[in-house]
C-alpha cells in the first residue's frame, strides 16, 4: 500500500472518543495517501467521521476524550500520531494548514485581520513585522480579496462570510504548506460565493503545489475538484476510488445509491449529500456485521454477521460483499 | 469625538437610574426615616415650638420639595451634620473614604487576579483532578460566612499566633501599612476567592472553546500565546465587568464588616456606627453616594465594554 | 435491481438524522437521572435533609425546646448534660444551635419562596412584554434596586419600618428577586416565539393566561436553581444582619450566637462561635453543593465537563 510519491500517509486510523463508561469509534481503519499537488475527497453523511479524521491528521482532536487509537499518520515520512505536541505546533501552519467549515467564528474576533495574519507568518517563517505585513496584504490579494490594505486593519465582524473564508484560505496557505485539508469550507456559504472560494483554492494549490484533503457534502464539488474519493460511512471506508471510476461505476452500494440519487438535469449545485433512505446506526450500538446493511437492498444474513473487508475492484476498492456491477464475492 | 457623544448618552441613559436610586434611599431615609422633632425639642413644648423646629427640619415641605433638597445635599455633597459627633458628613467622609480604599485596594486586586489565576487553572485542566481541586475548595471557600472569617482569621493572627495587631488603624509608613493591612486582606480574599473562581472558570471554560481557539490551535499557536490572545483578550469584558461590579460590594459590605471588627476608622466603621446609633445625616450620605458611585460604575463599564470589544459599535448598547 | 432514493430537494437539509432511542425520555426524567448520579450533590442532598428534619424537630418541640434557660454554670466545657457546653448565662449552646437551625429555615422559606415568586413575576411580565412601559418599569425598578448595596438597603428599611422584626425579611425579598427575573425574562424571551406559544395565541387565549399557563411552568428548573441559592444567601446574609444589629429581633439565630461570640472569643471561649459557624457552614456547603448539582443536571452544557 506504501506510496513512495505520496505527502501524506493514512494507515489504518482509529480514533475513539470515550469516558468512563466506554468509548465510541468514530474512525475505524481508515487508509489513503495524497501527493503533492492532488486533491482527495472525503464525502460521507453528517457524523460519519469526517471532521474527525481531519482533526486527528492535525493533531486537534478535542483533549482528553478523543484518542487515536492506532494506525499511522506521515507527512512527507514524519510519523504524527504521537508526535510531541511542540514539534506538532511547528508543523500546524507552517507544513499543513486547516481551514473550517464556519468562517464566522473562525477568526478571533477581538484583533484585526491584519494582526492575526501577521502573526502566523511570523509564527513560522520568522519575518519582521514588516515582511509580515507585506506577505499577508499579497496572500489578501492573492485570493481576490478587494481593498486588501484596508481589510487588514479590520476587524473579522466587518467581513462578509464568503470574505472571511478567503481570509483563512490566505492564511492557511501564507507559509506555503505542503498539505491543505479543508473542511467543507464552502457549506456556509452562499453558491456564488462556494464557487469563488473554491477556484481560489484550486488556483493556490496549482501555484504551491499543494496536497488538498477536501471534504464536502457536495458530489458536484467533488465531480469538479478532486482526483480521488474516500466514501466513509459509520467511521469506516467503505469505498475510495478515482473520481472517475466513482461516477461511472460506483461499486458499494451506499455510493451507488448517493450518485443515482444526483439529479440528471443539474440546474443547482448539491449542497448537501444526496438522501439514501434509512438512518444511520449510533456509533455506540454498530452492528457486528456490513454497518450499512440495514439500509442496503442488497444484504442478506451474510452481511448482517461479518464485516466485509475493503477489496480491489478494478480502480477502485470497496468494502462490500455484494457490489455494483460484479459477480458477488463468496 | 464619538466616543464623547457616547459617554454624553451613556450618562443620559443613567438618569432615571440616578433617580431612581435616589428616590428610594429619600423614602426610605428621610421620608420615613426617624423624626428628630422631639429631640431638638425642650420638655413640654407648645405648639408653636414643635411648628418652629418642624419647618427648620423641613418636615413642612411637600414630598417633591424635600426629594428636592436631598438632590440638592447629594449634588453639593452637603449633609449636614452627624447627629452622634456632630462633625461635618463631608469631612467625616474625606478623612475616612482614603483609609478605607488603602485598606481594601489589596484585597480587591489580589482576590480578582488570583480568581483570574485559579479559574484559568481549572479551566485549562477541565474535567482533571486539578480542575475538580479548584472548584471543590471554591464552594467550600463560599460556604464560610464573611464574618466567621474575619473573627477566625483577627483568632488566629491577631490573638493566637500574634503575628499582626488585633485592632486599629496607625499608619504612617509602609511596614505599619503592612503591618495592619494583612490580616483584613488575607479575610477579604478568602472570601472574594470562592466565588471568583468558580465565576471566572465558567467565563474561561467557555471562551476556551470557541471556534477561534481552535483555528489558532491549528495554525501553530501556543498554549501562552492561545491563553493571552484568544482566551483572555476575549473574556475581557466580563472580567472587566465583574470587576467593576465588586467595587461598590468591596467598598460598602468588605468595609463594613472589617472596618467595624477590626476597629478601623474608614467609611465602614463611620456607616456601622450609623446604623447601630441611627445616625441619618450619615446614613443617607452613605446610601446616597454609594448609589450615585454604582450609576457611574454601570456608565464606565460600558464606556469600558467599547475598548475591548471591536464589534460593539458607538451607537449600539453594550448592556442588554 | 438499485437502491431505492427519494426525490431530492437541494434546498432542504437532507443530512440523517441518527436513530432516537425509542420511547420520547423527558428533561425533567432525564435531569433527575442525572442529578442521582451527581455524588457531591447527593452529598449535599443529605446535608440538607439532616438539616431539615433538625428543624421540623423544633417546629414539633422534640428538641431544643430548652435553648432559652438559663442554668448556674456559665462557661461550663462540653460535657455528657451539656455536649458544647454552656454560655455565660448557663444555657445550653448545643439547644441554642439546634433552635437556630429552625430560624434559618424559615428565614430561608420565606425569603426563597417570595422572592422566587416575585422574580417569577416581575420576570414573566417583563419577558413577555419586552420592549414595552412595562417592561421599561419592570428593568428600571430592577436597577435601581441592584443600585443600593444590600446592607445599607437593609439599614434603610430597617429605619423606615422602625423596628420591625420583618424588616430583613423584607430587605431580603426586595434585592434577591432581581437576579430571578432577569433569567425567567430572558427564558421567556425565547419561549414566546416557539411554536406551542403561537398556537396558544392563534386559539385566541388571553396573554395572561398564556404567559402564566403555559410559558412560565416552562421557566421551573429557573426558579428551581435560584430558589436553592436564594436560600443560601439568605440565611448566610442573616448571620452579618444580626451582627450589624438588623437581623433576627428575638430568639436566636447562629448569627446572633456570632455576633455573641465576638466579644467573647478574645477572653477564649469559642464553644459560642464553633457551634454556630460550624452548622452554618454544614447547611450552606449542603445548600452549595445541591444547587451547583442541580445547575448541572438541568443545563449539562454549563459545568464545561
Ligand atoms: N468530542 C467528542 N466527543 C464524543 N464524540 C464525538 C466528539 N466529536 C465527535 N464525536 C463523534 O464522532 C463521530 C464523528 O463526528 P465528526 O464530527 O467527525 O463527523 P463529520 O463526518 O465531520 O460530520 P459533519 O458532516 O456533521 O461535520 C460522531 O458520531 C460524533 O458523535
Ligand atoms: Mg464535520
Amino acid at each position: 500500500m506504501s506510496n513512495n510519491d505520496a505527502l501524506l500517509e493514512v494507515e489504518n486510523l482509529c480514533v475513539e472518543f470515550g469516558d468512563r463508561r466506554g468509548a465510541v469509534r468514530a474512525v475505524d481503519r481508515i487508509s489513503f495517501e495524497v501527493e503533492p499537488g492532488r486533491t482527495l475527497g472525503i464525502v460521507g453523511e453528517s457524523g460519519c467521521g469526517k471532521s474527525t479524521t481531519s482533526l486527528a491528521i492535525m493533531g486537534l482532536l478535542p483533549r482528553p476524550a478523543g484518542r487515536i487509537t492506532a494506525g499511522a499518520i506521515r507527512l512527507s515520512g514524519t510519523e504524527l500520531a504521537g508526535l510531541p505536541e511542540n514539534r506538532m505546533r511547528r508543523i500546524r501552519g507552517a507544513e499543513m494548514s486547516m481551514i473550517f467549515q464556519e468562517p464566522m467564528t473562525a477568526l478571533n474576533p477581538v484583533y484585526t485581520i491584519g494582526a492575526q495574519m501577521s502573526a502566523v507568518v511570523r509564527r513560522h517563517a520568522g519575518l519582521s513585522r514588516r515582511a509580515a505585513r507585506r506577505r499577508a496584504l499579497e496572500m489578501l490579494e492573492r485570493v481576490g480579496i478587494p481593498l486588501a490594505q484596508r481589510r487588514l486593519a479590520e476587524y473579522p465582524h466587518e467581513l462578509s462570510g464568503g470574505m472571511r473564508q478567503r481570509v483563512m484560505i490566505a492564511m492557511a496557505l501564507s507559509c506555503r504548506p505542503r498539505l491543505l485539508i479543508a473542511d467543507e469550507p464552502t457549506t456556509a456559504l452562499d453558491v456564488t460565493t462556494q464557487a469563488q472560494v473554491l477556484e481560489q483554492i484550486k488556483a493556490l494549490q496549482r501555484d504551491f503545489d499543494t496536497a488538498v484533503v477536501l471534504i464536502t457534502h457536495d458530489l458536484g464539488v467533488v465531480a469538479e475538484t478532486c482526483d480521488e474519493v474516500v466514501v466513509m460511512y459509520c467511521g469506516r471506508m467503505v469505498e475510495r476510488a478515482p473520481v472517475e471510476a466513482l461516477f461511472s461505476a460506483p461499486r458499494h452500494r451506499y455510493t451507488e445509491g448517493l450518485i443515482q440519487a444526483i439529479p440528471k438535469i443539474r440546474t443547482r449545485r448539491l449542497t448537501r449529500l444526496p438522501v439514501v433512505p434509512g438512518s444511520v446506526p449510533d456509533l455506540s450500538e454498530l452492528p457486528p456485521g456490513c454497518c450499512f446493511a440495514a439500509r442496503c437492498a442488497h444484504a442478506d444474513t451474510h452481511c448482517l454477521r461479518r464485516q466485509p473487508a475493503l477489496e480491489r475492484m478494478g480502480p477502485s476498492r470497496v468494502a462490500c460483499f455484494h457490489p455494483a456491477d460484479a459477480e458477488p464475492v463468496r | 469625538m464619538e466616543i464623547l457623544k457616547y459617554t454624553l448618552r451613556k450618562l443620559a441613559g443613567g438618569i432615571p437610574l440616578l433617580l431612581g436610586v435616589t428616590l428610594v434611599s429619600f423614602v426610605l431615609m428621610v421620608y420615613f426615616g426617624p423624626d428628630k422633632t422631639w429631640e431638638l425639642l425642650s420638655k413640654n413644648p407648645t405648639a408653636e415650638e414643635i411648628a418652629q423646629v418642624r419647618s427648620q427640619l423641613g418636615y413642612d415641605q411637600p414630598f417633591w420639595v424635600r426629594y428636592g433638597n436631598y438632590l440638592r445635599e447629594l449634588a453639593t455633597l452637603e449633609f449636614g451634620y452627624s447627629d452622634s459627633t456632630g462633625e461635618r458628613v463631608t469631612t467625616i467622609l474625606q478623612r475616612t473614604v482614603p483609609v478605607t480604599l488603602a485598606l481594601l485596594a489589596p484585597g480587591f486586586v489580589l482576590g480578582i487576579v488570583l480568581g483570574i489565576a485559579l479559574g484559568l487553572l481549572a479551566a485549562w485542566h477541565r474535567g482533571g483532578w486539578i480542575d475538580r481541586a479548584v472548584t471543590g475548595l471554591a464552594v467550600v471557600g463560599m460556604s464560610v460566612s464573611f464574618l466567621v472569617v474575619i473573627i477566625a482569621f483577627q483568632l488566629l493572627f491577631g490573638v493566637v499566633l500574634g503575628w499582626f495587631p488585633v485592632r486599629g488603624w496607625n499608619v504612617h509608613d509602609l511596614p505599619s501599612y503592612l503591618h495592619y493591612v494583612t490580616v483584613p486582606t488575607l479575610a477579604s480574599v478568602f472570601v472574594a476567592l470562592g466565588y471568583n473562581t468558580r465565576f471566572f472558570r465558567a467565563v474561561l471554560v467557555e471562551e476556551m472553546a470557541r471556534d477561534h481557539v481552535r483555528t489558532a490551535r491549528a495554525f501553530g499557536a501556543s498554549p501562552v500565546e492561545i491563553l493571552r490572545k484568544n482566551v483572555l483578550m476575549n473574556a475581557m469584558i466580563p472580567i472587566v465587568t465583574r470587576t467593576m461590579f465588586s467595587i461598590p460590594l468591596v467598598v460598602i459590605s468588605g468595609s463594613l464588616l472589617i472596618e467595624s471588627y477590626f476597629g478601623i476608622p474608614g467609611v465602614g466603621k463611620v456607616t456601622y456606627d450609623a446604623i447601630t446609633s441611627g445616625d441619618q445625616p450619615v446614613l443617607k450620605a452613605v446610601i446616597g453616594l454609594t448609589a450615585v458611585m454604582f450609576v457611574g460604575i454601570l456608565i464606565v463599564n460600558d464606556i469600558l465594554y467599547k475598548f475591548f470589544d471591536p464589534r460593539i459599535s458607538l451607537g449600539r448598547t453594550a448592556l442588554q | 435491481m438499485s437502491l431505492p432514493v427519494h426525490d431530492i430537494n437541494p434546498g432542504a437539509d437532507a443530512r440523517l438524522q441518527p436513530v432516537r432511542r425509542p420511547g420520547g425520555i423527558s428533561p425533567w426524567s432525564r435531569a433527575f437521572d442525572r442529578l442521582i448520579g451527581d455524588r457531591p450533590a447527593m452529598a449535599g442532598l443529605a446535608i440538607v435533609t439532616v438539616f431539615f428534619v433538625i428543624a421540623l424537630g423544633v417546629w414539633f418541640g422534640w428538641w431544643g425546646g430548652k435553648w432559652a434557660e438559663t442554668g448556674d454554670g456559665q462557661w461550663l466545657p462540653p460535657s455528657p448534660e451539656h455536649w458544647l457546653g454552656t454560655t455565660i448565662l448557663g444555657q445550653d449552646i448545643f439547644a441554642r444551635a439546634i433552635f437556630s437551625t429552625r430560624t434559618a429555615f424559615e428565614i430561608g422559606l420565606v425569603v426563597a419562596a417570595a422572592s422566587t415568586l416575585l422574580g417569577a413575576l416581575f420576570g414573566a411580565l417583563s419577558g413577555y412584554f419586552a420592549h414595552t412601559a412595562i417592561d421599561g418599569l419592570v428593568l428600571w425598578l430592577k436597577g435601581v434596586l441592584d443600585s443600593i448595596p444590600f446592607y445599607l438597603f437593609v439599614a434603610a428599611i430597617a429605619f423606615a419600618l422602625d423596628g420591625n422584626p420583618w424588616a430583613m425579611h423584607i430587605a431580603m425579598i426586595a434585592t434577591f428577586w432581581t437576579t430571578t427575573a432577569r433569567l425567567v425574562r430572558g427564558e421567556v424571551i425565547k419561549l414566546k416565539s416557539l411554536e406551542f406559544v403561537e398556537a396558544a395565541r392563534a386559539i385566541g387565549l388571553h396573554p395572561l393566561v398564556i404567559l402564566f399557563r403555559h410559558i412560565v411552568p416552562n421557566t421551573l428548573h429557573i426558579l428551581l436553581v435560584q430558589a436553592t441559592i436564594v436560600f443560601v444567601a439568605a440565611i448566610k446574609s442573616e448571620v452579618i444582619l444580626s451582627f450589624l444589629g438588623l437581623g433576627v429581633q428575638d430568639g436566636v439565630s447562629w448569627g446572633l450566637m456570632i455576633a455573641e461570640s465576638t466579644s467573647e472569643v478574645i477572653a477564649g471561649h469559642y464553644m459560642n462561635f464553633i457551634a454556630a459557624s460550624g452548622f452554618l457552614f454544614a447547611l450552606v456547603m449542603g445548600f452549595n453543593l445541591f444547587a451547583d448539582g442541580l445547575q448541572d443536571a438541568l443545563d449539562p452544557k454549563r459545568s464545561g465537563r
